[in-house]
């Protein structure tokens, strides 16, 4: 188990490695000149010889093999540049945002899981019925529906027509203090609506590992000695059919990260989903690479977490990976 | 900054304490308070300045927090002393202007201001090697010298009337910018000046911070702390003002309008010589034909664009000065008449083809429109115009692009284009309308070739005399009447939403260029805390 | 390890009722989805040319009117009609959906096919590749790609298909590995055909037709993808009116406190989404009625 686990951390080090060198190959044939954007409408009035200061002074007239493996080297020492747009370490921005993205993806988790398996078992219990179509129209629909659509009316609705719930930001006021009740005010909508986003996935899974369920043997057989439908459906089916869906949160890391760029997008969340969308539209290069890698990096243990998972629930499945 | 660290902690605690308390997480009642305590405004603005340097035109119009200038605009824009005394002392034939300084003001780092940072701040303006795009505004100055410490004494190579009022412009340390670079040196981006706020911190595109200058020689401020958030994105700016994280900001009229019933907010509405115009580039086939400048003059239907797109924030334009200004030909205004443009157009020998759009030699009579991505308000624009275009048979294809994507096509392409500036009739319309200005950066951007308006606005520059000046400018705009190489739409009136927590707010007449010197804020110094009497 | 990800859709995959095949149902869901789509290609194919309308045409007195009559929809905050807009913007979204899913198909099927058919390292690299690509979200990818080559038609269309080619890879290369062990490529190959002449002439013709399937279930995907990148700014210019611009020129208006500018063009992305979706199941289940639905691909 941990010799497998291991081996899919070293397999990952080269995927990393052929993301890094990708994104670093697309922007070395990316038309867009970094002098330009570091210097902005000032680089027009600027003497040549101030830009081709500046162009030395970010390494950019190196060729492009020669910068990724500088990124490399700098980035196992913690360095990973400094953000334009930010104007900061990148290795901070990261550091300042990462938790809030984390608290609000796991918000936004636990509420699909929670949701989609009550709804799951419950639509499972009456295939057919009509709790089950019902949900399971509104699921397809909202699989369909892009999550910063679904943000906008939610802002809509609680903030400008209800006035119930604020429409972005993080806290109040300007002030830099951070109180959890004000916190948690502003979470609701946006882990409200990732949640939502995410929950027909868990939602249509739990529905169908819990009927399968029902229909095998030994839960048939657990009916026949009369035990409650409760007992039946809570302690055998629930069990079998969620196990599946709890192997296979890892790799919706994703579709997690997906949502997050569109919602803190909306929400004006400080994440770095949206510093993720800040920094392309100002063409913030080093900021972006390592989002990039980042996310990349998130992917990965996603997966090798769900597999962990996979063999634990399952023992039929062998870890040779 | 310990706020962020504080910040990053805490988000990993609350990620734990939040999840365990999803369940029980109700949100607390009352709603959010916006505090003025410890004297603090935060303000969302959609530009920040390239420079913070004067020397390359940081401020020049005034009102640059940092700075102070000779003279100052007061709320009704007539000139007050500032770091001069008083009012310059002008000699009968217009051409010196002495000024007189005020006594015992020091720069932010406590160093003494006198007359030698005056003369280094002019003289180095006028350096060819400063890199200041604004340099032109000084074209009547041809010397400056200091008399003794504290007087100083401008000559004009001609009368220019409205010189005074380019006083404004901020004056630079010369102990400190004097000995750096002046295109590139540290003083671009750290700068020290004699005014009421000290810059504490400039991150580029996300905000700059100030604090209060407790040795301003106009008195401390009480607004202690006051920050400006670069925000571009219109409805950024809204939501973040809405979710409490601005104390004000400025926002296009409509979405203000979202603003009105929050009792909390107050919209401030400030007039200004801000006007949005389509460019109608002389080197157009389309475009540069008189018959169809003067068809789509009186094609628009401004009063609709006044309504419709400002909410009734605005007033019609038709050239630079605003039909409220002093200067105004009364008489120039243009009648919205589209089947008076379509008689033009016959004329001419523009013809409707099958398609209702007309051709003339076959030249079709289409042109694409440019305008900057995410500013709505061209956008709109545009798209009213290019409607109201089609409707007398000439096809204007609006596109959006970012300005370096437009900047090369300015020369064909029209462009739905924004300036003005309040002060005095010269300071924009020579620089639009002028022949020796046409492809000057985005000065004359249409290449707008007229001698007569030339000649005009040469003679309204020079004369001293204001009823000379008065009958050039009337000239000017019956010119442009009769051959209107730019179709003015609106001059838009600025709107700003703040949190009603302080006295002492007022806004001026403003120009184009809004930002960080505009605005209710324009006087951030003198506001005082609401209630602060009790 | 298998690719176990379900796709972003699982729509296709899971689009049955329980309990038991109702065929009444069944008809009904298909019926209603070929309607939604034939109305679909109505309305981007026929409607633009028919009726003479500018869509572009601007009408302030009649801004930001709430849905009637006259305008289904309503009208946005310069006073054109929301209903045309829409169809305008399906019309783009739906050219560019297509654009990119067409590259995406041609990439997939090449790399799956040259994978299978050449086997040993090609076929491990290759993989290695597909894998690599996985792993990076893909919207991300596309914002990557998009702002290091500016917002616009191309970099939307190139950023769209480089992340969606990675299924298609996949199912064309299974494909081919089931269709090699059948007796007539065996005779092609013992005939003395090269490698690649029976890739091309016999291999190739045999996955078409599944690769044809991917690519019409891709077009929902590429179709969300063009719209998230508008919505974010970093996809086509505001002049080219896609449902995801519609919906990003929108959020002014629904701060203002208008909903339908907003509402409509989002409908417009789930309706025929749900469609494809829906005949797509439908398919599914005709071609294996008994096999259990499930969440891979």
């Amino acid at each position: 188990m941990a010799r497998m686990a291991g081996r899919r951390v070293l397999l990952a080090v080269p995927v990393l490695l052929l993301v890094t060198f990708g994104v670093f190959a697309v922007a070395a044939a990316s038309p867009f000149d970094p002098v330009t954007a570091y210097t902005g409408t000032a680089g027009l009035t600027a003497s040549q010889e101030n830009l081709d200061q500046i162009r030395a002074n970010l390494g950019v007239d190196q060729p492009f093999t020669a910068r990724w493996a500088d990124w490399i080297a700098g980035a196992l020492r913690g360095d990973l540049g400094d953000s334009a747009v930010l104007r900061m370490p990148v290795a901070d921005a990261v550091a300042e945002r990462l938790g809030w993205s984390v608290l609000l993806a796991a918000a936004a988790f636990a509420l699909a899981v929670l949701l989609g398996t009550a709804f799951g078992v419950l639509a499972a219990r009456r295939p057919g019925g009509p709790l089950d179509r019902c949900a399971t129209a509104i699921a397809y629909t909202l699989e369909a529906a892009p999550a910063f659509w679904l943000g906008l009316l939610a802002i809509w609705l609680f903030s400008l027509q209800w006035g119930v719930l604020p429409a972005g930001g993080l806290t109040d006021t300007a002030s830099d203090t951070v109180t959890a009740g004000q916190v948690a005010r502003h979470l609701v909508l946006p882990a409200a609506v990732l949640g939502i986003s995410q929950l027909p996935w868990f939602y249509l899974y739990v529905r169908q590992g819990v009927g399968d369920a029902l229909d095998e043997d030994p839960v048939r057989g657990a009916r026949a000695r009369g035990l409650a439908e409760r007992t039946v459906l809570l302690g055998h089916a629930l069990r079998s059919g969620m196990l599946p869906m709890l192997t296979l949160i890892g790799s919706r890391v994703p579709e997690l990260i997906t949502g997050a760029l569109l919602v803190e997008t909306v929400f004006s969340w400080p994440g770095i989903a949206a510093a993720t969308v800040q920094a392309a539209t100002a063409v913030d290069f080093p900021l972006l690479a390592a989002l990039t890698v980042l996310a990349t990096a998130a992917v990965l243990l996603g997966n090798l977490l769900s597999d962990l998972l996979y063999g634990l629930a399952d023992p039929r499945v062998g870890f040779d990976g | 900054m310990t706020g962020r660290s504080l910040r990053a902690a805490s988000a990993a605690a609350l990620a734990a304490a939040l999840l365990l308390g999803a369940a029980a997480c109700t949100a607390p009642s009352g709603g959010g308070t916006r505090a003025a305590d410890g004297g603090t405004a935060v303000v969302g603005i959609a530009y920040e300045p390239d420079t913070l340097s004067p020397l390359l035109g940081y401020g020049k119009d005034g009102n640059s927090k940092i700075f102070d200038g000779l003279l100052a605009h007061d709320a009704d824009m007539r000139l007050r002393p500032a770091l001069a005394a008083e009012l310059p002392e002008v000699s009968p034939d217009g051409l010196t202007y002495t000024y007189t300084l005020r006594r015992g003001v020091t720069f932010q780092d406590g160093e003494p201001f006198d007359a030698e940072d005056v003369v280094f701040t002019y003289r180095t303006i006028l350096d060819e090697k400063t890199n200041n795009p604004s340099r032109a505004e000084l074209d009547a100055l041809r010397g400056v010298r200091a008399e003794g410490s504290h007087t100083v004494v401008f000559t004009l190579a001609y009368p220019y009337a409205p010189f005074a009022q380019r006083t404004v412009l901020p004056i630079a340390p010369e102990h400190i910018a004097g000995r750096q670079d002046v295109n590139t040196g540290k003083f671009t981006t750290e700068p020290i000046g004699t005014g009421p706020y000290i810059l504490t911190g400039w991150s580029r595109g996300e905000k700059l911070s100030f604090k209060a200058n407790p040795h301003y020689w106009g008195g401390e401020p009480q607004v202690e702390r006051f920050t400006m958030a670069v925000i571009q994105d219109d409805d950024v700016r809204a939501t973040r003002l809405r979710a409490g994280d601005l104390d004000g900001a400025v926002l296009p009229p409509a979405l203000a309008e979202g603003f009105a019933r929050d009792r909390n907010l107050r919209t401030h509405r400030a007039t200004s010589y801000d006007y949005r115009t389509v460019t109608l580039p002389t080197g157009n086939p389309v475009a540069g034909d008189t018959a169809v400048r003067r068809a789509l003059d009186i094609a628009v239907d401004r009063q609709a664009m006044v309504d419709g797109i400002l909410n009734g924030a605005g007033r019609p334009a038709y050239g630079p000065v605003p039909t409220g200004s002093p200067w105004f030909t009364a008489g120039t205004e243009r009648r919205h008449d589209p089947e008076a443009a379509r008689r033009i157009l016959d004329e001419a020998g523009w013809k409707p083809g099958k398609d209702g759009i007309r051709t003339r030699d076959g030249v079709r009579a289409a042109f694409p429109l440019w305008y900057v991505t995410g500013d709505k308000l061209r956008q709109d624009h545009a798209l009213a115009y290019a409607s109201d275009a089609r409707s007398i048979g000439i096809d204007i294809t609006t596109q959006a692009g970012s300005w370096e994507v437009i900047e090369p096509r300015m020369k064909d392409d029209a462009v739905l284009a924004g300036g003005g500036a309040p002060g005095d009739p010269d300071f924009d319309q020579y620089l639009l309308l002028h022949s020796d200005h046409a492809g000057d950066g985005f000065n004359n951007m249409a290449r707008y070739d007229n001698p007569a308006v030339d000649e005009a606005l040469e003679q309204g520059r020079r004369a001293g005399d204001e009823a000379a000046r008065r009958r050039a400018y009337d000239t000017v705009q019956r010119e442009l009447a009769k051959n209107p190489g730019y179709t003015f739409l609106t001059h838009i009136d600025h709107v700003y939403v703040l949190a009603d927590t302080w006295d002492g707010l007022s806004t001026q007449v403003e120009p184009h260029d809004h930002g960080l010197a505009s605005g209710p804020w324009w006087n951030v110094e003198t506001w005082t805390p609401k209630g602060a009497a009790r | 390890m298998a690719d176990r990800r379900p796709v972003p859709f699982a729509a296709p995959a899971v689009w049955r009722s329980r309990g038991g095949t109702r065929r009444s149902t069944r008809t009904l869901r298909i019926a209603a989805s070929a309607a939604v789509l034939v109305c679909v290609a109505l309305a981007v194919l026929v409607v633009p040319p028919a009726v003479d309308l500018d869509q572009q045409a601007v009408d302030l007195p009649s801004k930001l009117l709430p849905p009637s009559a006259a305008h289904p929809f309503g009208t946005d905050d310069v006073g054109r009609d929301l209903l045309l807009r829409c169809v305008y913007g399906l019309r783009v979204s739906l050219v560019v959906g297509l654009v990119a899913a067409l590259a995406a198909t041609v990439i997939g099927t090449a790399v799956g096919a040259a994978a299978a058919a050449l086997g040993g390292w090609t076929d491990r690299l290759l993989m290695r590749l597909v894998d690599t690509f996985s792993s990076v979200p893909h919207l991300l990818l596309g914002i990557f790609v998009v702002a290091m080559f500016r917002p616009g038609l191309w970099p939307v269309v190139v950023s769209v298909a480089v992340t969606h080619w990675l299924s298609t890879a996949r199912i064309v290369r299974a494909e081919v590995l089931s269709l090699r062990s059948r007796p007539y490529i065996d005779a092609a190959v013992s005939g003395g055909a090269g490698r690649l002449r029976v890739a091309v002439r016999h291999l190739l013709p045999g996955v078409l037709p599944q690769a044809g399937l991917a690519a019409v279930l891709m077009v929902p995907h590429t179709m969300w993808h063009e719209s998230a990148l508008s919505f974010l700014g970093l996809g086509l210019p505001t002049h080219q009116a896609s449902l995801g611009n519609l919906v990003q020129t929108a959020r002014g208006s629904l701060l203002a406190g208008h909903w339908w500018p907003t509402l409509f063009p989002g409908l417009f992305l789930i309706v025929p989404t749900l469609a494809v979706a829906g005949l797509a199941g439908a398919w599914r289940e005709r071609l294996n009625p008994r096999r259990r639905a499930e969440l891979t691909l």
